[in-house]
């Protein structure tokens, strides 16, 4: 099994439409120091495809995209 | 820095819905947006029409969008503006046109320009045209 992962924080996204949970997510990483890992939920797939994509363009990490009850969790680390 | 330059002519509301989302994703990764706002997508920037959602030209997914309450293209624009390099400007033939002053806009314009300019600004860059 994979190492238990520690999220810092959870940005609740559920419900937002897209790009709302992305646009959550850079609000919030863009204040926290490196090393933080966020856990991203949201209730839009496109979103769900979109965080990572995002992540790729800007050079942070993500760490796993989890399907959970009627939502997906996407975690993230800030490497820079 | 990649650039991309839009221009938002129609006065339909999800063509400017679609092109306000590319805009401020863009904008916060990492690229250098342009927004030229020109003919009748201008009208769609009266802030007191935005105030009251009289938006003339909306479809089916439009109106979804309303109902669902999703964030407007102004509102998109606004957040690329406050999280990325995003900026919009207004054309000056059509405010002229239209006889509003920028004062009477959504206030998210950079400046008033006309489209030698424009094309300065977005010039080495992709170009959309919506």
């Amino acid at each position: 099994m994979a190492e238990e992962i520690k999220v810092d924080e959870v940005v609740d996204a559920r419900g937002m439409y897209c790009p709302g949970p992305l646009m959550e997510l850079i609000k919030i990483i863009q204040l926290k120091p490196v090393g933080t890992v966020l856990s991203v939920l949201s209730t839009d797939e496109g979103s769900v495809k979109d965080i990572p994509a995002w992540l790729k363009k800007v050079g942070q990490e993500h760490v796993q995209t989890e399907k959970k009850d009627g939502f997906w969790d996407v975690t993230v680390r800030k490497v820079k | 820095m990649e650039k991309l330059s839009l221009v938002l002519a129609s006065d339909e509301f999800e063509k400017l819905q679609a092109a306000a989302m590319m805009a401020s994703v863009a904008a916060v990764s990492g690229m250098a947006v342009n927004v030229f706002v020109t003919m009748s997508a201008m009208t769609c920037f009266i802030k007191e029409r935005v105030d009251r959602k009289d938006f003339l030209k909306v479809g089916e997914v439009g109106k979804a969008i309303l109902r669902k309450k999703a964030p407007l293209y102004a509102d998109l624009l606004a957040q690329g503006r406050e999280m990325g390099d995003l900026k919009v400007y207004a054309c000056s033939l059509a405010l002229d046109l239209l006889e509003k002053p920028l004062e009477e806009m959504v206030p998210i314009f950079e400046d008033v320009v006309g489209v030698a300019t424009f094309l300065g600004i977005a010039e080495g860059g992709q170009v959309l045209f919506i």
